[in-house]
């Protein structure tokens, strides 16, 4: 059985399928089980390849995807339905929220099931804030708060490593899960409600995206930064907000320095002490009252697959809380079935936050023609970055390469 | 040098040369982390035209995958420096001991130009901060390495070309044959396009044909990415300067602009044969933003006159096939035609049980018509009679234009009252028909028919008597004043009673 799992900028996730993997073959000796990790545009590719050639280009069995392709590749015929095969993937397992983006026009079918998911949010060490922000958390509730906050914040000290703000995902230039978080605070997308038109160019989007790129713009952020290339990843305890959609590691929740000091070294230990590397975990600037973006990836199984009944009991043995809990936990994400993410919701130091965070998350609509469209402003905000990186960069650039998007996706939608 | 190299790299790299450009880098990858115990390696692509370092491949903790991320290295950088002077550079920081080794290889041309492009980049290899750093002696064995093993680079690319020239040689062998056999304008359509998805594998590919007679560009068929094919005839574009851009190609007045911004992932190919367009094909990959390959575009418009030809050729014996089979005034299929349907519903109706009906009409006085307003008004009551008929038929129906005058229309499925009904409506439509005859003095011909109407099983049957069975009814119509419509049943109860000495009462109106 062959896998197809997309690769992630956080190695352990690699590592930690490894060794779920290994799990898998030692309790099933029989079902000799190989992976092979795939950049995001690859898996796009290698799909597009196998549509095009079956036979030169075979299928994995399983595929790890981004929840919104699913409706496009199962309606190109590339995925097995998996309602009647995993018992696992019974609707009321999952959070509300996932499935109602799972299998948009018929609820008894299911062509990939919900494995893990993310939500960006913001990280702000409190000690860095002191003096920078008032109040700091209704501050930073909005984005024009957090924005003037970064404003204030002393620039980064390039040679102690310090910076103001990291983005850890970022690929070196700006993409779609950069800026699309910002769009969703802002109430945009890329497509209408009834998904009948094309709408980068609307104020809401093309403002959510302008938000972001005014960070690169500003140098808040660096694009193709040589940091981590050379220095290797920054510490987020060395940053005073971070911007990511992964929980964080332990050393760096709150009370963790307490716990350390009171456990390590016996240290007088209490709430109201902090060590310098803790952080809080807000959410995401604009979105404080829910209705933020969640990012959901889901195991697919080849319709083509010659074993489906072994492939979907993988499927089915990756969900079980039991193996889906310390896969999602070693690289910071959240499970998709119901009791794992409960189980994980509560073990985190700022529940509460997580629950905010989660009380009404959108995720990216599931339709045929959507991840394309995601391709297109995929490639307009490549030049875009090469544009500010170049110092080079005017309004009128990204207006020019919304309008020529929103161009294409519509013509698609007039297509598909 | 053989033994060299396998000594080197073992017989890893071997396997890999026919996997593809990827799977020999991360062979490349592999063997590299495994002899010099390294913590990590990638490769990275070196984009001159944006001066970035562009990560594709890692080898990290025995695991080997895909990635992205986009780098310009710092001024002065070791990466920096190993680019420009191509010799590996070492380097120490917080994240790590690492080795940059910078590479250079010739691969075939993507954009299809006939000069090998290099490809230079770096691979660098890695050792977390803990461990000891790169000695001078170890970067010289992982440089000698490195050069040895992408040494066979070209082997890969031998591999690669090799399949791409087995594909366009079938290709050409296939298609050509595809497109010399098609001859029926449905079936060669879709084995076209069939053909064209099978070895280029396009996200659609669309025909459209010139409608020369109604100044249209009609849409004919799609096929998908799955080669699944489905009829796109309600697309009807006006073939007029401005009114669509297909209009435009077609009328070679496209500015270009946007072929220009689709050109990497759309061809729209005119279709020609002797200089005349006669439709256009496109093809996409609009959905997968997937470039497509230069070479293949180049082979794709090559076929493009042999698409052209045999498109015409279906469109050709379609027309012949419709000349032989069809009458050309009233669009009614011909005698021959009728027969063969007719002896095939009669079988149907006889294995199934079902009924069949036989309507034989005639236009009334037509003779006269001819004599006296001219074969030129006799052809317009025809041609307006064909017309009506066509217009009030289920699509199972056969009407036949049996010779003259004189038509006969099949009506499987359906039973004698039925079949009065469609006469009834035929003559009633008919009846509101003017024919205009400017030189007359009514100025106007009123046309009518006369319907004799057999039925199977109740009548006849074989396919003969019914046919005698109507002509008897539609006699009886004739003998009794025309104009009206006689069911063969009733014709043989009236001459049951005429013989009895009774009233005649056979005929409707």
């Amino acid at each position: 059985m062959k896998i197809w799992l997309l690769s992630d900028y956080d190695h352990r996730k690699h590592l930690a399928f490894k060794s779920m993997l290994a799990r898998y073959s030692a309790a099933f000796p029989d079902a000799g089980a190989e992976f092979s990790v795939k950049s995001r545009r690859s898996m796009w590719e290698s799909l597009f390849a196998h549509l095009r050639d079956p036979k030169r280009n075979p299928l994995a069995d399983i595929i790890e995807i981004p929840q919104n392709w699913t409706e496009l590749f199962s309606r190109l015929g590339l995925f097995a339905d998996l309602a009647l095969k995993v018992e696992a993937l019974e609707r009321r397992r999952f959070p509300g929220f996932i499935l109602t983006e799972l299998c948009r026009h018929d609820e008894a079918r299911a062509f990939s099931a919900p494995w893990w998911l993310e939500a960006p949010a913001l990280f702000a060490r409190p000690r860095a804030l002191e003096g920078v922000c008032a109040e700091p958390w209704a501050e930073l509730a909005s984005w024009e708060g957090f924005r003037a906050a970064l404003d204030r914040l002393p620039g980064g000290n390039k040679k102690r490593g310090i910076r103001a703000l990291a983005a850890p995902n970022s690929s070196g230039a700006v993409c779609p899960a950069d800026v699309l978080p910002r769009v969703w605070g802002r109430r945009g997308g890329l497509f209408s409600d009834d998904f009948n038109r094309a709408t980068f160019t609307r104020e809401e989007t093309a403002g959510g995206i302008e938000d972001w790129l005014e960070l690169a713009v500003s140098g808040k952020i660096e694009l193709f930064s040589p940091d981590r290339f050379e220095n290797g990843p920054m510490p987020v305890e060395q940053c005073a907000f971070v911007i990511s959609s992964r929980r964080l590691p332990r050393q760096c929740r709150p009370g963790a320095a307490a716990r350390g000091r009171a456990g390590q070294r016996g240290a007088k230990a209490g709430p109201g002490r902090r060590s310098p590397g803790e952080l809080k975990v807000l959410p995401y600037p604009g979105c404080s009252a829910g209705g933020g973006l969640a990012l959901v990836y889901n195991l697919a199984v080849s319709a083509s697959t010659e074993d489906l009944s072994g492939a979907a009991a993988f499927v089915g043995w990756a969900l079980e809380p039991e193996n889906l809990g310390p896969f999602t936990g070693s690289f910071g994400v959240f499970p998709c079935v119901k009791a794992a993410f409960e189980e994980c919701l509560q073990d985190e130091g700022e529940e509460e936050t997580y629950r905010k965070i989660f009380s009404a998350p959108e995720l990216m609509p599931n339709i045929m023609a959507y991840p394309t469209a995601e391709l297109l402003l995929e490639r307009a905000l490549w030049n875009l970055s090469l544009k500010i990186a170049r110092r080079d960069y005017d309004r009128e650039d990204l207006t020019r390469e919304l309008i020529m998007a929103q161009g294409e996706a519509d013509y698609l939608l007039s297509l598909y | 040098m053989k033994k060299t190299a396998e000594k080197l790299y073992g017989a890893a790299a071997g396997q890999a040369f026919d996997g593809g450009r990827d799977a020999f880098l991360q062979a490349a990858l592999q063997a590299v982390s495994a002899r010099f115990v390294l913590d990590g390696a990638s490769f990275y692509e070196f984009d001159e035209k944006n001066g970035l370092l562009r990560l594709r491949l890692r080898q990290a903790s025995g695991v080997a995958f895909e990635h992205e991320d986009n780098i310009r290295p710092s001024p002065g950088s070791a990466a920096e420096r190993a680019l420009e002077s191509m010799q590996t550079a070492a380097a120490s920081s917080p994240g790590g001991k690492f080795l940059y080794f910078p590479f250079m290889f010739d691969t075939s041309d993507p954009s299809g130009g006939k000069n090998a492009v290099t490809c230079t980049g770096l691979i660098r290899l890695e050792r977390s901060p803990r461990r000891r750093r790169f000695s001078a002696s170890e970067a010289a064995k992982a440089d000698a390495f490195l050069r040895s093993f992408l040494r066979d680079y070209y082997k890969v690319e031998f591999f690669s070309l090799t399949r791409k020239y087995d594909k366009n040689v079938s290709a050409i062998t296939e298609l050509t044959e595809v497109f010399a056999t098609a001859l029926r304008v449905r079936d060669s359509f879709r084995r076209i396009l069939a053909g064209i998805q099978t070895y280029f594998g396009f996200d659609r590919v669309r025909l459209y044909l010139i409608d020369e007679k109604n100044h249209k560009l009609k849409g004919e068929l799609s096929a998908d990415i799955r080669g699944q094919i489905k009829s796109i005839s309600y697309e009807e574009i006006p073939l007029e300067a401005g009114a669509h851009r297909f209009a435009d190609i077609v009328l070679g007045r496209s500015s270009g602009a946007f072929m220009e911004r689709y050109k990497d992932c759309v061809l729209y190919m005119p279709l020609a044969v002797q200089g005349v367009t006669i439709g256009l094909l496109i093809v996409d990959n609009l959905l997968s933003q997937q470039r497509i390959e230069p070479q293949e575009l180049a082979m794709l418009k090559s076929f493009g006159g042999q698409i052209a030809l045999a498109v015409d050729n279906a469109r050709l014996f379609e027309k012949v096939e419709e000349l032989s089979l069809y009458d050309e005034l009233t669009k009614l299929p011909l005698r021959r035609y009728f027969n063969q349907r007719f002896q095939e519903e009669f079988y149907r109706a006889e294995r199934f049980k079902q009924p069949l009906a036989l309507l034989w009409a005639d236009v009334d006085h037509f003779k006269e018509v001819n004599d006296t307003y001219g074969h030129q008004i006799g052809d317009v009551a025809l041609k307006e009679v064909g017309r009506i008929i066509l217009g009030n038929l289920r699509k199972i129906d056969f009407p036949c234009r049996y010779g003259g005058d004189e038509i006969v229309i099949l009506l499987p499925q359906a039973t004698g009252a039925e079949a009065l009904r469609l006469a009834q409506r035929l003559s009633e439509e008919l009846s509101e028909l003017r024919i205009p005859v400017p030189f007359s003095k009514t100025r106007e011909l009123k046309v009518s028919l006369s319907i004799g109407v057999s039925t199977f099983p109740q009548d006849a049957s074989t396919l003969e008597t019914m046919l005698e069975k109507a002509d008897d009814a539609l006699y009886w119509v004739k003998s009794h004043g025309r104009g009206k419509i006689a069911l063969y049943s009733d014709v043989a109860e009236d001459a049951k009673k005429t013989a009895a000495g009774g009233t005649n009462d056979a005929g409707q109106k």
